[in-house]
Parts: C-alpha cells; sequence; structure tokens
C-alpha cells in the first residue's frame, strides 16, 4: 500500500518535473507569426539597478522578497503626510492615482539590469549622468520644462519600455509584415516593420529611433536606431544602439529584454530584462496635450515668482 | 529619508530618476508649499482627462459668497482601470480638498488628499493592477 503511494507520489513528481522543462511555445497568429498579440504590463517595483544594500546578491529569496516589498511599498505610500510642506508637495497627490505595483518580478531577481551581472549601468566615468543641466528650472516658455512635461516623451515609456509610477501598459498588435506596439505613455505607437529592410537614412533622428525587427525563433527581435539628441536614454549620445527582445515564455508571460549599446556613454553594453504580463485592456487614450493645464499653471508660477522675487 | 531617496534615484540616471523627479519639479513648480489649503466644497464638474485629471468644486465662504476652485488630481488612467468611472464623484458631492495652492493666486490647488465629508478617502479601496486576477 505504502510502495504504491510511494510509486504514484513519485510519478507525479517526474510528471511535473518533466511539465516544467517543456518549453512553452507561443500559439501562432494566422500568417504564422509567434502570437505576442494583447495587452500587456511591466509595472513591478524591482529597480533597474541593484539597490547598494543587496550589492553581489542576484536573486532574493522568497522571503527576502516579500520583506523587500513591503518595504518599498511603505516608503512609496504617498498617503503619508510626515516630512513637512515640500515633502508634502512632493508627494503631491495620494496613492490612489499612482499605479506603480507592489511586486518584486517573478524571477526574484534584485535588478531589472542582468548584465553586468553586478546589476549597475556600466557608465563611463566623465560621461553624462543624473538629471539633464536645467532639468526643472523655472521656466521663461514651455521649451525649458521636461519633455514629458510637454506631452512630448515619457522617460521610461521607451523604446525601451521600463515600468514607471502610472500606466504601465503597452498593446502589441500583428499584422503580416509589421508588428506594432501601442504605449500607454504618451500615447505612442512604434510601427515595426519585420521584413529586413533596411534603417531609414541615418541623417533622419527621431523621437522614438527608427525599429526595425526580425524573428529569431520564437523571439521578436528589434534593433532601433536613428534616435534624435534629445531622447537620450539614461544620457546615452543619439547612436545609442538598442536591441530588444521579445519572448513568449508562457500564456500571460512575455520575457522582455533589451540591450542598450552607446560607447561614448558606457563601456560596454548593458542588458535589462523584465517580464511583461497579460493585463486587462483595452488601455485609455493618453491624450496629454488637450488637458495639460499644467503647463499655463507652471508658467504662471514662474512669473509669480518673479514678481515676488522684483519687490 | 525623501532626500537621500531622491539623491539615490539621481544617481542611477535620468531614465529611472526622472519619473519622481518630474513629479516633484511639475508641481513644486505649479504650487506654492508656503500656501496650504483646507477647502471644503461641492463638485460642480471633474475633468477626467490627461495628463492630469482636475476636480471643480464650488466653495462658499462665511458670507455665503461662492467660489470655484480647480483640484489637480493624477492621470485618470490608473482609475478607469479599478473601475472608477464618472458616477464616482456626481455633482453637488460635498468633498473636503487638503492641498496647496497654485504659487500665482488663482483659485487652484493640488488636491494632496481629498476626502468626502464622512471622513472617507476619494478612490481609495481600488485594488492594485499587479493583484488582478487577469495580471498573475
Amino acid at each position: 500500500m505504502s510502495g504504491k503511494f510511494v510509486l504514484v507520489a513519485a510519478l507525479i513528481v517526474a510528471g511535473a518535473a518533466a511539465a516544467q522543462s517543456k518549453k512553452f511555445t507561443a500559439p501562432r497568429t494566422p500568417d504564422g507569426q509567434p502570437d505576442l498579440q494583447g495587452v500587456w504590463t511591466n509595472v513591478t517595483i524591482t529597480p533597474l539597478e541593484r539597490p547598494a544594500n543587496l550589492a553581489g546578491k542576484e536573486f532574493f529569496t522568497p522571503a527576502e522578497a516579500r520583506q523587500y516589498e513591503k518595504d518599498t511599498v511603505e516608503r512609496n505610500n504617498a498617503d503619508r503626510r510626515d516630512g513637512g510642506a515640500q515633502a508634502d508637495l512632493n508627494r503631491a497627490y495620494n496613492d490612489a492615482w499612482y499605479d506603480r505595483g507592489t511586486k518584486v518580478v517573478e524571477t526574484l531577481r534584485t535588478s531589472l539590469i542582468i548584465d553586468p551581472p553586478d546589476g549597475h549601468i556600466p557608465r563611463k566615468p566623465g560621461a553624462p549622468a543624473g538629471l539633464p543641466p536645467g532639468f526643472g528650472k523655472p521656466p521663461e516658455g514651455p521649451e525649458d520644462r521636461s519633455l514629458a512635461e510637454r506631452c512630448i516623451l515619457w522617460p521610461t515609456a521607451g523604446p525601451p519600455m521600463m515600468p514607471s509610477f502610472y500606466n504601465n501598459n503597452y498593446q502589441i498588435v500583428q499584422a503580416p509584415g509589421y508588428v506594432t506596439i501601442l504605449v500607454e505613455m504618451i500615447h505612442d505607437a512604434r510601427v515595426i516593420p519585420i521584413d529586413n529592410r533596411p534603417h531609414i537614412d541615418s541623417g533622419i533622428r527621431q523621437w522614438l529611433g527608427n525599429s526595425r525587427g526580425h524573428w529569431e525563433g520564437e523571439t521578436l527581435v528589434v534593433e532601433t536606431t536613428n534616435f534624435n539628441d534629445k531622447t537620450r536614454f539614461q544620457r546615452a549620445s543619439e547612436n545609442m544602439k538598442l536591441v530588444e527582445r521579445f519572448t513568449r515564455t508562457a500564456p500571460d508571460t512575455i520575457m522582455y529584454e533589451f540591450t542598450v549599446d552607446d560607447p561614448a556613454t558606457f563601456t560596454r553594453p548593458w542588458t535589462a530584462q523584465i517580464p511583461m504580463k497579460r493585463t486587462e485592456g483595452p488601455i485609455l487614450e493618453y491624450a496629454c496635450n488637450e488637458g495639460n493645464y499644467a503647463m499655463a499653471g507652471m508658467l504662471a508660477g514662474a512669473r509669480a515668482d518673479e514678481k515676488k522675487a522684483a519687490k | 529619508m525623501r532626500l537621500k531617496l531622491v539623491a539615490l534615484l539621481g544617481i542611477v540616471g535620468f531614465g529611472i530618476a526622472a519619473a519622481p523627479a518630474w513629479a516633484h519639479h511639475a508641481f513644486a513648480a505649479e504650487f506654492d508649499a508656503q500656501k496650504p489649503v483646507k477647502l471644503k466644497g461641492t463638485v460642480a464638474k471633474v475633468e477626467f482627462i490627461n495628463p492630469h485629471s482636475w476636480i471643480h468644486i464650488d466653495v462658499k465662504d462665511a458670507d455665503g459668497k461662492v467660489t470655484r476652485w480647480m483640484v489637480e488630481g493624477g492621470s485618470p488612467n490608473a482609475l478607469f482601470r479599478r473601475g472608477v468611472n464618472k458616477d464616482a464623484l456626481p455633482q453637488g458631492t460635498e468633498i473636503l480638498v487638503d492641498g496647496y495652492q497654485a504659487k500665482d493666486g488663482s483659485n487652484r490647488a493640488n488636491g494632496r488628499d481629498i476626502t468626502f465629508a464622512d471622513g472617507r478617502k476619494l478612490f481609495v479601496g481600488g485594488s492594485n493592477p499587479d493583484e488582478q486576477p487577469n495580471a498573475k
């Protein structure tokens, strides 16, 4: 009796192991591409770079992950009212408006960067870092405010696509010869030809660069070049080359990886990995300019500050 | 702690730092930390628009004079995903706004905390997107 039980248990374990090692194969679109279509979210609280106190630690244990989640959610909590008026204004609206997630990535990695293994951007000594010069200065006109505030470009919306504090949603649509990625922030659609055509002329520079895709087995590989000199992801130069890889690894998961190469800014290419999870749609249109009263508010604020200073 | 966090984010670079810094700068540019306001008013109109939603309220002073204020909130997209819609804040609803007035002295404020007259917090109770059943 007990022998039989052990045998059954062993078979169940063996079956589970076999099921796990069996690689998921994505369903196919009518024209035979692996199907990446749907609405996906990359929301996570896992940081791009490994926090200093986790140096040398590539993965959390499940218990450590839960503790990190608890601490981070508490730190992010914008409902707190401690710290004085300026801190309070920095938490300008309460937590209900945010979508920054409560979980680390399912791989339990401690940083989104997987290469270099230390989880840090291999920035060249002396290369630009941090916020660009003049960021946030009192504006003479709209041009003095950030691209995000001007509804031009959201710094994490990509390419490459990274999580931010809300609206981390993406819709992928495929048609013969094309993949299109609609990004919620801030209402950009990237139409990617996958027919091996060359990039556009290097003299043509674009906010989102110029993307070209192809399939390598189950993986969609998208190479983007031709960025303009204002996009500057992570302060990289306009000659940054980006390679993104999309692989459907489970019914509800696309494993998204991107590699950034810009010898002017980084000592070597670096790679981040973010699982994208299926989520509910549809994505509400993020029409940004129409309601951007804040721009007029910021300009009026700067004029009011000037008047006060002149007195 | 907050300063430390901002500094840390500054170190990791523009991409990830820009998000919190953006919120920080936009609000500090628009509103005055020296002008905290507490407003009690009734909802006249709600604009669920991007990039920020605006709640318009009528505030009555001691003499019965009514002033219209505009109160800034976050992007409505996240609220829609949680099932908050135009019925969540019908015209005439009494709300309390705890925020900061615009630097130019106009009747605009950020909605730092918004509560109903009975003390319930506006919009609280929704689930996070990564806890939705379909977003395992």
